[in-house]
């Protein structure tokens, strides 16, 4: 009788394992072993327990005023006292860098396991197009909970000093201008310093690792 | 002006962008096909079935095209998961067997002996060897490692993208190859191929990538964001289209090779290929190449 299988069986000759076959196995077993345990070219080269590029000296968290979305000024070591900060330099037109620096931040906050006592804030580099209204429109796409601050020229390039990074520099003509500005987000623990901050190409693994650690720095554990 | 599509550090915006590279691949490809048929219809070698082969070859050019230039391309290579997984379905379940469809057996065996491939080939098509070796390569150019960094350059791109085109040449060839001898497996078997090498073993990285914790490439996650599309829900999608993109072609095809075997012999003995009846050039294939024996 002609069965399913019989039919299958007569077209077909059993498979055979030539060494060339096996050698061809190997290769590509050792590629996909290679390229599954090559190193991530945005590791952190550091070896303390920070995914971040931890400071050879913490830095306090600078006594600055400037002014919140909602027009009030905005105290920064009084209004995140006792939690963790994470302030970023930026503007609202920033094409790169800044929307994803904030995007990767609420991807990660929004996770179930992550501490509640985060503050993420946003300093405008560029006051004259920020005003607070644009500022907030921009946060809210990235979080409501989200502090957007911004203050006159000098007090935001104090601001910046006081942060210890190069004051932003605009780039291009008058009408469609961007800026050069720091690109790291710095991370106060509760404490009141920054042991490591986070430059551009900062994964969400690398937040997952170091925002509970932060977090979790309150003034009495604080190494 | 870029040769060819790879990662941008800039905003992802619908303004066109030129990728001649990409078109000369695609005018390289295509136009010796088509002198090549002409030629052949000139000497009187008429073929009923060229017509429609041409068009099918046409269709999987267009198919190629389409993955590779801008703007699918580009999303791919530089801003999203989702568009690469569909540029990855396109190169290898649309793309590859209509060009196989498309290819006369004449031509197959001239390209493949002029190239000393066609043992390879051979070697290639069996079942086993296509299947193991198309999953291999599906999980290592999907490996994060491998994609971001052959995704940065626009020669590892050039690589990624036909890789993944000869990949799918390879995996179709048991099925759809122009030449008889290798598809000669029976039509149970061919379905059992297509459902284990394009539908279930592929459905495993699928997973990983709709249900990873994180975002697993670097140049997709700190990608700008594309309308707003957050990476962890491109990346799910990606898994998806991986997982669910090719049923139609894949379920499709199985149900073709099954109706096609259980049709009445007399029926489909038209379009049946015969070995007895291929002519291969033999200027194009060395003597000892012809070895016409079916091996899984």
């Amino acid at each position: 009788m002609d069965t399913f299988w019989s039919r299958a069986r007569r077209s077909t000759n059993s498979a055979t394992t030539s060494p060339r076959r096996q050698l061809g196995l190997f290769a590509a077993v050792c590629l996909i072993l290679a390229a599954c345990g090559g190193a991530d070219a945005s590791e952190p080269a550091d070896e303390g327990p920070y995914e971040g590029i931890e400071l050879d000296v913490p830095l306090a968290k600078p006594d600055i005023v400037l002014t919140d979305t909602d027009g009030n000024p905005f105290d920064l070591r009084a209004e995140t006292d006792g939690r963790l900060t994470l302030l970023y330099f930026g503007y609202t037109n920033c094409p790169d860098i800044c929307p994803v620096h904030l995007a990767q931040i609420e991807s990660v906050l929004k996770r179930p396991a992550m501490p509640s006592n985060v503050d993420v804030i946003f300093v405008t580099v560029d006051p004259a197009r920020d005003d607070p209204a644009s500022i907030r429109r921009f946060l809210d796409q990235f979080s409501t909970k989200f502090i957007g601050l911004t203050g006159t020229p000098d007090e935001l390039r104090a601001a910046q000093l006081a942060f210890e990074v190069p004051v932003a520099v605009q780039e291009g003509d008058e009408d469609n201008y961007t800026f050069g500005h720091a690109g790291q987000v710095f991370a106060f623990a509760p404490d009141g310093y920054a042991y490591s901050v986070y430059p551009q190409g900062t994964r969400q693994t690398h937040w997952i690792n170091d925002i509970p650690l932060l977090a979790a720095l309150t003034g009495e554990s604080t190494p | 002006m870029r040769f060819w599509c790879s990662t941008l550090e800039v905003p992802w915006s619908w303004e066109f962008r030129a990728y001649p590279g990409i078109w000369a691949v695609v005018v390289l490809m295509t136009a010796p096909y088509l002198i090549a048929v002409k030629r052949r219809s000139d000497l009187g070698n008429e073929d009923p079935e060229q017509a429609r082969r041409t068009r099918f070859f046409l269709a999987g050019m267009f198919a190629f095209w389409l993955a590779t230039d801008w703007p699918l391309g580009l999303l791919g290579a530089s801003y999203l998961a989702s568009a690469h997984m569909l540029q990855f379905l396109l190169y290898t379940i649309v793309a590859a067997p209509l060009i196989l469809l498309g290819m006369p057996e004449w031509m197959a065996r001239r390209i493949l002996g002029r190239l000393r491939l066609y043992r390879v080939a051979v070697v290639l098509a069996r079942p086993i060897v296509a299947g193991v070796l198309f999953n291999l390569l599906l999980i290592l150019t999907h490996a994060p490692g491998v994609v971001d960094v052959l995704r940065t350059s626009q020669f590892g791109s050039f690589v990624m993208d036909m890789v993944w085109l000869l990949m799918g040449l390879m995996v179709w060839s048991p099925i759809v190859s122009p030449l008889p001898e290798m598809k000669r497996v029976a039509a149970p078997l061919k379905t059992a191929y297509v459902f284990l090498a394009l539908g279930v073993i592929p459905a495993i990285p699928a997973g990983f990538l709709t249900f990873a914790d994180n975002p697993l490439y670097a140049i997709y996650e700190l990608a700008p964001r594309v309308h707003g599309l957050s990476a962890g829900t491109d990346q799910q999608m990606a898994g998806l289209i991986m997982k669910i993109g090719g049923i139609p072609i894949i379920w499709g095809t199985m149900l073709a090779i099954m109706v096609a075997w259980l049709r009445p012999a007399e029926l489909s003995a038209g379009s049946t290929v015969v070995s007895g009846s291929v002519e291969p050039d033999s200027a194009d294939i060395h003597p000892a190449d012809t070895d016409s024996s079916v091996d899984l």
